[in-house]
């Protein structure tokens, strides 16, 4: 086991930059998830990591050895592909026993340690069979098994579960996560899907256009988002650009005065959670306290999204509770939406269009 | 697995066809091809070995009979078997040769990312768009005493006088090798192409160096397709006639020309005949060893 060190990474493909500058420090033992969405430059981070492209610039350490230089075949990193990449014409047990071959250990050896690693993801009974005659989750399993018999410094995960039915995903997920804490093994994994991150990860990193937007844990990119992409893709925001006309108080372009806690000056945009807003009566008595009119009502069955227009150029989304006692609002029915000043993000305008 | 997957399709179409009672439609459809194949391959073979089974007389040309007398014929005539060696062994070099030589570059064609990636199969395959005798006339130029090949050898010092390389089985296996190469590569490389390239990599991963790579993942899984292109190349290294011809001049004999001397020139019809089952069962006996080599292989 050993952490993971990536240092000023960069990768250039002719013009296009896929990575750039990225510093990280995944510690012994902690599940590291890069989060972004199509494109931004993750799969690519990964592959620096286990070796299969050159960075253009910047170095990679494992363990405290500093492995940049080194091939795929001598960094031992034990990958699971989005395919799963199993060997066809191998059976699942020769499957798990490749690496181990690889690394000449002696027969028995191999075989106990390719039953231990089938037994881990539940799948003892199928050593004999070949790939094709499994179910993409067994063969997923196949494939996790396969990295983790030949012990790896480090376990990365391209997208793992983007091949299984929503269903199957979310009991996989779980068992992930359960058997890299059982093991103890330090764990970079790449998805675009945020529930999954926030669902696995020890820590976060979410990226886009190649660069690091945010570290930090769920909470934290949570409550405290580096800037709006990151306040937009983790978690719901509703954004209102405007500008700070003085301190605490921020006019939307639509011209409503809005109370706020933010020491910045000039353009500026204002994000808001959802489920931090108060609807209705609730709302009075707020730092802030708008007149809208229901525009939409999405039923989601555990809440309800209501989208509230609050000036011609602004809409909010409020989420409810789906409470047994609460009211859901109608389309079209005038209401009120309020929250404390402290509800709110405010980041400078950096011009970027606005994403939910 | 490609194949299995096929079959379930044939199997769900030809259903859905017995469900819509269209089944006479579908025999409709595979009619023409069946009828093509009986007239324009099956007969002629037919008539040929019933050829090769009569006696020739000069001045009577074809005797109907029933004899082996052909057969016995070509396999004691020391000038004959010459031949059939000869094509063998000149088969059987241009196949290794045209294995090794494409595996690289088929390789490279299926795994590059380059936008110009069709153009470079269109080099591939460009040659295809010259007959084989024209080919062979520019090798004929090259391979000549004052032709490429020997000025550039004198001229790097590397000899004095010009070697012989026209009519010799060299220039006819070189010459077969241009032929056949588009072929093998593009087979190749369509198989390599089927090979999910993670598979490679995971390789890596766990500890694989190239070689092993190669060795244990990669020529495994292409080793069906490996085999469908040798034989393929092997089949036309047999039949090979323009190259043989124009590279090997008139006293290296391969069983193609031999054909042709004996149906066109010689009008000896029974004999020709013969020539050509000989060929044809040696290429197929061949070709189905091959086949069984790799199976067997395969399986294990
Ligand atoms: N081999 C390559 N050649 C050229 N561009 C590439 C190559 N691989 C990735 N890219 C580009 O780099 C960027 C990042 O890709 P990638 O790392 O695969 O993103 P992600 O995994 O986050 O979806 C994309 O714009 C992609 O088009
Ligand atoms: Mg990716």
């Amino acid at each position: 086991m050993a952490g993971l060190h990536l240092e000023h990474l960069s990768k250039h493909f002719g013009a296009t930059v896929a990575v750039r500058d990225v510093t990280l420090r995944v510690g012994e033992g902690e599940f590291l998830v890069l989060l972004g969405p199509s494109g931004c430059g993750k799969t690519t981070t990964l592959r620096m990591i286990a070796g299969f492209i050159a960075p253009t610039t910047g170095r990679v350490h494992l363990g405290g050895r500093e492995i940049t230089a080194l091939p795929p075949w001598r960094r031992n990193a034990g990958i699971v592909f989005q395919s799963y990449a199993l060997f066809p014409h191998l059976t699942v047990a020769e499957n798990v026993a490749f690496g181990l071959e690889m690394r000449k250990l002696a027969k028995d050896e191999i075989a106990s340690r390719v039953s231990e690693a089938l037994r881990l993801v539940r799948l003892g009974s199928l050593g004999e069979r070949l790939p094709r005659q499994l179910s993409g989750g067994q063969q997923q399993r196949v494939a996790l098994a396969r990295a983790l018999a030949i012990r790896p410094d480090v376990l990365l995960l391209d997208e793992p579960l983007s091949n299984l039915d929503a269903k199957l995903r979310e009991t996989v997920r779980i068992e992930i996560r359960e058997l890299q804490r059982q093991l103890g093994i330090t764990t970079v994994m790449v998805t675009h899907d945020q529930e999954e991150a926030l669902i696995m990860a020890d820590r976060l990193v979410v990226m886009s256009d190649g660069e690091v937007k945010q570290v930090g844990t769920q909470r934290e990119l949570y409550e405290h988002p580096a800037d709006r992409f990151v306040a937009g893709f983790v978690g719901r925001s509703s954004f209102l650009p405007g500008t700070i006309t003085g301190p605490g108080r921020f006019e939307t372009k639509g011209g409503l005065a809005i109370a706020c806690a933010s020491g910045l000056t000039g353009p500026a945009v204002i994000a808001l959670r959802p489920e931090r807003l108060a609807l209705g009566p609730s709302a009075s008595g707020l730092d802030n306290h708008l007149q809208g009119t229901v525009e939409l009502v999405s039923y989601l069955g555990a809440s309800v999204d209501v989208h509230v227009r609050v000036s011609p150029a602004d809409r909010i989304v409020v989420t409810q509770p789906n409470r047994i006692d609460s009211r859901t609002p109608e389309e079209g029915e005038k209401i009120a939406v309020g929250w404390p000043a402290g509800a709110a993000v405010v980041f400078p305008d950096d011009g970027s269009t606005a994403r939910l | 697995m490609s194949a299995s997957a096929t079959d379930d399709g044939l199997v769900s179409l030809a259903a859905r066809e017995a469900r819509g009672g269209r089944l006479s439609m579908a025999g409709l459809l595979i009619g023409p091809a069946t009828i093509f194949v009986t007239i324009g391959l099956l007969l002629p073979i037919l008539i040929l070995f019933r050829y090769s089974l009569n006696d020739f007389k000069p001045g009577l040309l074809m005797v109907d009979t029933l004899t082996i007398n052909q057969y016995v014929l070509f396999f004691t005539d020391p000038y004959y078997l010459a031949a059939f060696w000869r094509t063998l062994r000149v088969a059987v070099a241009v196949t290794v040769i045209c294995v090794i030589l494409s595996f690289p570059l088929a390789y490279k064609l299926a795994r590059t990312q380059s936008r110009y990636k069709n153009l470079l199969i269109m080099l591939v395959v460009l040659p295809l768009f010259v007959g084989n005798a024209v080919r062979a006339a520019g090798w004929i130029t090259a391979f000549g005493n004052k032709g490429f090949v020997n000025v550039t050898l004198q001229w790097l010092g590397l000899i004095d006088e010009p070697i012989r390389i026209m009519y010799t089985e060299f220039a006819v296996i070189v010459g077969i090798v241009a032929v056949n190469l588009p072929y093998v590569v593009l087979t190749l490389q369509s198989i390599i192409e089927g090979i999910d390239r993670s598979v490679e990599e995971a390789a890596y991963s766990l500890g694989a160096d190239p070689l092993t790579m190669a060795r244990r993942v990669l020529w495994p899984l292409a080793l069906p397709g490996f085999a469908a292109g040798a034989i393929f190349c092997f089949i036309l290294a047999m039949n090979a006639y323009a190259t043989p011809v124009l590279l090997g001049g008139p006293q290296f004999v391969m069983m193609g020309p031999l054909v042709y001397v004996q149906f066109a020139v010689k009008s000896n019809w029974p004999f020709g005949a013969s020539v050509s089952f000989v060929l044809m069962t040696a290429t197929l006996l061949l070709t189905a060893a091959a086949n069984l080599m790799v199976l067997r292989r395969y399986r294990n």
